[in-house]
C-alpha cells in the first residue's frame, strides 16, 4: 500500500519546493541585482575582508538548488529509490516464495515422514497378521494332518480286524472241511451194505413230500 | 436245435401212437434208434451227413429199421429225410416221452444210491413215491458210490436226500452259516 502512495506524496511535495524555488531564484536574482541600501555598506566591509557575499545571488543559488534537487530528484532519484523498492520488493517476494516452499517442503517432508510411519506400521501390522493367519493355518493344516493320520490309523485297525476275522473264519470253515473229510472218510470205511441198507429203510419210512 | 419244432413233430407222433395204441413200443423205437445215433458214429454220420442224399438215406433207413420198428416211427423217419429235420430225432424223442408222462400222470424220478438197491427196497421206495407225489413213478436207478450211503431222490425240481454225502454236505452247510453269522 505504501508503495503506491508514496511516489504520489513525493511529486505532490515537488511542485511547492520548485514554486519555491523558482521563487527564490526570482527573487534572488532581483535582489542581487536591486541589493537594498542598507546592505550595500555590510557587502562592502564584508567585500573588504576578503569575503564576497551578496545575499541575492546565494537566495538565488538556494532557489537553483532547490529546483535542481527536485529535478535531480525527479529524474534520477525517484526511479533509483522505485527500482530499489522494486527490487527490495522482488526480493522480498522472492524470500517469500522461497519461506513459502520451505514451509511446503517442511509440510511435505512431514507428510511424507508420517506417511512413511503409517506404511511402516501398515507394514508391521500386515506382517503381523500374515504371521497370525500363517501361524492358524499350520495349526489347522497340522490338526488335519493329525487327524487324517488318526483316520487312517483307525482305518487300517479296521482292516486289520477285518482281515484277522476273514483269516479266522477261512480258518475255521477249512477246520470244518477237513472234519467233513475226515467224517467222509471215516463213514465211506464204515458203512457197510448192512448199514446202507438200514439208511435206505429209514428214508424211505421218514420221507416226506417237500415243502 | 428248434424245440418249437421239435414238439410239434413229438405231439404229432404222440397223438398217432395213442390212436394206434402203441405208445411204448413207439417210445421203445425211438429210444433204440436213438441209442443208435448216439453209440453208432457210421449211422449218425449216414443220418446227420449232408453229403448224403436223401434217397440213399431212407434205402439205408428201410433197409435196418422196416423190419424191426414200427410204421408210425419209420414214417416219421421218412418226414424227418424229406423235411431235412433228422437232426431234430433226439429232440423229438425227448419231446415224445415228456408228453408221454404229462399225459399218462407220470413222474420221471432219478433214484441214486450207493449201492443197488434190492427189489423190495425198490418197491416200498416206489409206492413210497407215488404216495407222495400223487403220480405214477417212472424211476431211474443210478448207483453212485460217491453218496456214501443212503438214497436220493429227484424229480422235477425237487431233491429227496436221504444219503450220507447230502447229510455231510447239509451240516458243512449249516456249519458255514453258522461261522459266518457268528462274525
Amino acid at each position: 500500500m505504501s508503495e503506491t502512495t508514496e511516489p504520489t506524496k513525493r511529486s505532490g511535495a515537488a511542485i511547492p519546493l520548485i514554486v519555491i524555488g523558482l521563487a527564490l531564484m526570482a527573487g534572488g536574482g532581483w535582489l542581487a541585482m536591486n541589493p537594498p541600501e542598507g546592505l550595500k555598506g555590510f557587502y562592502e566591509s564584508l567585500e573588504h575582508q576578503g569575503i564576497a557575499l551578496d545575499f541575492g545571488k546565494t537566495i538565488s543559488a538556494i532557489g537553483v538548488f532547490m529546483v535542481l534537487f527536485q529535478v535531480i530528484k525527479g529524474f534520477f532519484f525517484n526511479p533509483l529509490d522505485e527500482a530499489i523498492h522494486n527490487r527490495t520488493s522482488e526480493l522480498e517476494s522472492t524470500f517469500s516464495e522461497a519461506e513459502t516452499l520451505r514451509s511446503e517442503i517442511k509440510t511435505m517432508r512431514s507428510e511424507y515422514e508420517t506417511r512413511i510411519v503409517k506404511t511402516e506400521l501398515d507394514a508391521r501390522e500386515q506382517i503381523q497378521a500374515q504371521l497370525k493367519e500363517a501361524q492358524a493355518l499350520a495349526q489347522q493344516l497340522k490338526t488335519e494332518a493329525a487327524a487324517q493320520a488318526e483316520e487312517m490309523k483307525r482305518a487300517a485297525s479296521a482292516d486289520i480286524a477285518n482281515e484277522r476275522d476273514k483269516v479266522m473264519r477261512e480258518l475255521q470253515i477249512n477246520v470244518v472241511n477237513l472234519t467233513l473229510q475226515a467224517t467222509e472218510k471215516l463213514l465211506g470205511e464204515n458203512v457197510d451194505s448192512e448199514k446202507n441198507r438200514k439208511l435206505v429203510e429209514e428214508f424211505i419210512t421218514k420221507v416226506e413230500a417237500p415243502i | 436245435m428248434e424245440l418249437r419244432v421239435a414238439r410239434r413233430y413229438a405231439k404229432a407222433l404222440y397223438r398217432v401212437a395213442v390212436e394206434n395204441n402203441m405208445v411204448a413200443a413207439v417210445e421203445d423205437d425211438l429210444n433204440g434208434v436213438n441209442s443208435l445215433l448216439e453209440n453208432d458214429d457210421t449211422f449218425r454220420d449216414l443220418l446227420l451227413a449232408p453229403t448224403y442224399g436223401r434217397d440213399t438215406k431212407e434205402k439205408v433207413l428201410e433197409k435196418a429199421f422196416s423190419d424191426r420198428i414200427t410204421g408210425v416211427t419209420m414214417q416219421l423217419l421218412r418226414i424227418l429225410l424229406v423235411k431235412r429235420r433228422e437232426e431234430e430225432f433226439p429232440a423229438i424223442r425227448e419231446e415224445f416221452i415228456r408228453i408221454r408222462r404229462f399225459e399218462g400222470q407220470v413222474l420221471y424220478a432219478e433214484i441214486s444210491s450207493s449201492e443197488i438197491l434190492s427189489e423190495q427196497h425198490k418197491k416200498s421206495l416206489m409206492e413210497k413215491l407215488t404216495k407222495i407225489t400223487g403220480k405214477t413213478v417212472e424211476p431211474n436207478f443210478v448207483v453212485n458210490p460217491n453218496l456214501i450211503g443212503g438214497v436220493k431222490v429227484s424229480y422235477d425240481n425237487y431233491v429227496l436226500d436221504g444219503s450220507i454225502r447230502g447229510g455231510l454236505n447239509r451240516l458243512r452247510d449249516a456249519l458255514r452259516y453258522d461261522l459266518l453269522k457268528q462274525n
